[in-house]
């Protein structure tokens, strides 16, 4: 963990029409580090990492990215910057293989006969790289529709498609891990180490306090469109992180 | 870093069988149906000049059931590919008769006019939200009407050699032309299918709309362009249809929508999308033709046909969907279901809707006279 952020969002705030959906609200990321957002439903988290991605333009505040201005008009904007996101229905298509899905809308292909072609060997080849070099994961096979993987193996490809992309520096994880079982659970946390290790940003939206309290080196509490505080997983109890989700300190 | 390596299961004879579920079905019913033909009418059946019949019936559908399966693969459905075949044969034809346009300018003309009617089922689909079923439907009875509009009640027959020859010519000591065109287009479609952009998004957008929007893939697009291959395909098939008959009216290929449909849906290609066949589509295409040609060599009414389409889609479809479904437990016997309150019910249901029709057909039978002829 290096000292500046790798990226900042400032004063953000959102209102659609008469409701605001974030006010004020400021993320610091950093390289190798897992940041967590929690919060409860309508706490203002999708909406938060909506503006990250480029999804949402906030209504006021700014954003950097290394210190340079980082302004965002599209998600397509945020990949180009290094920012992207695997959501929680991880886009998928379920009938095409694994290879066909991490290169989906974004496919290699090579000349036959002066025609663009789609290159299925070579993106066969890439995705079985990636995901080995990567992430340490190894499908049974490479041929089997996606729909015949399990939780976690779709989860891979899905954070194989984002992590292909060489410049990418952060990326979010929108409930990775709902879905999921004890077994997959505990991979798909291992996967997110590991993307760590490599140096990117991980921001992990989540539910589950076990989960977050077990990856994440940061937790970013939101309530009602507000930060409620950002704590150090290390120095902090789940208890605590609860307290602030559901603003029971506010109460007492 | 840390490892989540799978561990490898050996292969289960479904997870074997999986890729090639979709030609399997088919191939049963061929071989059924020689089977039963060799028993039944082995002597008419086999002879080479019916089966060079069966290719040709065959040949007109297989660029239809092509351009179909991608349809049928984005989850659409295209109804209205009879009357574009009729309309385009029927334009092709006032082109070469009453205006005396050269046979080899007319053709290519009445397959962009397929083309263009395709876009516009697309832009129907996809821009004025229609739903695709009530969408071609629609449009169906407006081509339709236009081919009426245009024709009257004419016949135009006497075609040029050129457009015989792509309806019903020979290659001296080889196949027909038109299996050729027909072959060549399937080939076409599994190439499309495999190797280009055009066919990974159909399976991805069939597959899942929003994944495949949010991937960037520009779903309306390319629905849009599988209507217009349909499109083509259809107005090709009306070609073949004017050269194979030497005659095209506005009544002309009612029952290609169906037959088509049918074909591309016996051969796996999946009604609920994601899952396409090229190659079961072909079989599908063979399969119908055969029967067909079964039920003529039987000398089955000409009627029977229409009936025995209709059974062949429910049945296949109903397969289909029995063999995808992954988990068929709870099932003790195919009566089971039958004791279960839900399945009392439909009994009930069923017993009084046949108890009344019988009731009825009881008085009707009791109070009848003497047989009044119509008319």
């Amino acid at each position: 963990m290096t000292d500046a952020p790798l990226v900042s969002m400032r004063n953000i705030t959102k209102r659609f029409g008469g409701v605001t959906a974030l006010s004020d609200v400021n993320l610091d990321a950093y390289p190798g580090e897992v940041l967590a957002i929690v919060g409860d439903n309508g706490a203002g988290k999708s909406t938060l990492i909506k503006i990250l991605t480029g999804v949402y333009q906030p209504t006021e505040g700014t954003m950097s990215i290394d210190g340079k201005p980082l302004v965002l008009n599209s998600h397509s904007d945020a990949i180009a910057e290094g920012i992207d996101a695997v959501y929680q229905t991880l886009a998928l298509a379920d009938h095409l293989d694994p290879a066909a899905n991490m290169f989906l809308g974004n496919e290699l292909t090579t000349k036959f006969a002066g025609i663009t072609v789609l290159d299925n060997k070579r993106m066969r080849a890439e995705t079985e790289r990636v995901l080995m070099e990567r992430l340490g994961v190894r499908l049974k096979s490479l041929d089997a529709a996606t729909e015949s993987l399990s939780g976690g193996q779709r989860q891979a490809v899905a954070i194989a498609r984002a992590v292909y992309h060489e410049g990418l520096r952060v990326l979010v994880m929108d409930e990775p891990t709902a879905a999921l079982g004890p077994q997959e659970t505990a991979r798909t946390l291992n996967l997110i180490e590991t993307l760590k290790e490599q140096g990117l940003a991980v921001i992990l939206i989540s539910h589950s306090l076990d989960d977050v309290f077990q990856v994440s080196d940061r937790v970013h509490v939101q309530r009602r469109g507000r930060c409620a505080g950002v704590v150090k997983t290390a120095d902090s109890t789940q208890q605590e992180v609860l307290g602030m989700i559901v603003g029971a300190e506010e109460a007492a | 870093m840390t490892t989540a390596s799978t561990n490898i299961e050996p292969k289960t004879l479904q997870d074997r069988m999986e890729p090639y579920l979709a030609i399997i079905g088919p191939m049963v019913m061929i071989l059924a149906i020689l089977l039963f033909m060799g028993v039944a009418e082995p002597a008419r059946y086999f002879r080479l000049s019916n089966l060079n019949l069966i290719l040709l019936d065959a040949a007109l559908y297989m660029p239809m059931a092509m351009a179909m399966t991608f349809v049928i693969t984005q989850r659409g459905i295209d109804l209205s590919i009879g009357s574009i075949a009729a309309l385009s044969g029927i334009l092709m034809a006032f082109l070469i008769k009453q205006y005396a346009f050269p046979a080899w300018v007319a053709l290519p003309i009445a397959i962009m006019l397929g083309a263009t009617m395709g876009l516009i089922n697309g832009l129907v689909i996809t821009k004025f939200k229609v739903p695709d079923l009530i969408g071609t439907l629609a449009m169906d009875l407006v081509y339709r009407g236009l081919a009426l509009v245009i024709a009257k009640g004419l016949v135009l027959a006497r075609f040029p050699d050129l457009i015989t020859d792509v309806g019903r010519g020979k290659i001296p000591g080889f196949i027909p032309i038109p299996v050729v065109i027909g072959i060549a287009t399937m080939i076409g479609g599994y190439w499309l299918l495999k190797k280009t952009y055009f066919g990974r998004y159909t399976i991805a957008i069939g597959s899942s709309p929003e994944s495949s929007e949010m991937t960037g893939i520009a779903v309306n697009r390319h629905k849009i362009y599988a209507y217009v291959l349909m499109g083509a395909a259809a107005a090709l098939a009306g070609v073949m249809l004017t050269g194979k008959l030497n005659a095209i009216q506005a009544t002309s290929a009612p029952y290609f929508n169906l037959h088509v449909i049918a074909a591309v849906v016996v051969g796996g290609t999946s009604l609920f999308g994601g899952r396409a066949s090229m190659l079961g589509s072909f079989a599908g295409v063979l399969l119908l033709s055969m029967m067909i040609n079964a039920l003529v060599t039987l000398r089955i009414e000409f009627f029977w046909q229409s009936v025995a389409s209709g059974v062949v889609i429910v049945s296949s479809v109903a397969l289909y969907t029995w063999m995808q479904k992954k988990d068929r437990d709870g099932a003790r016997g195919l009566f089971a279901g039958l004791t279960t309150p839900e399945g009392q019910k439909l009994l009930r249901l069923s017993a009084v809707v046949i108890g009344v029709l019988i009731a009825l057909l009881a008085v009707g039978a009791l109070l009848a006279g003497d047989p009044v002829p119509s008319g």
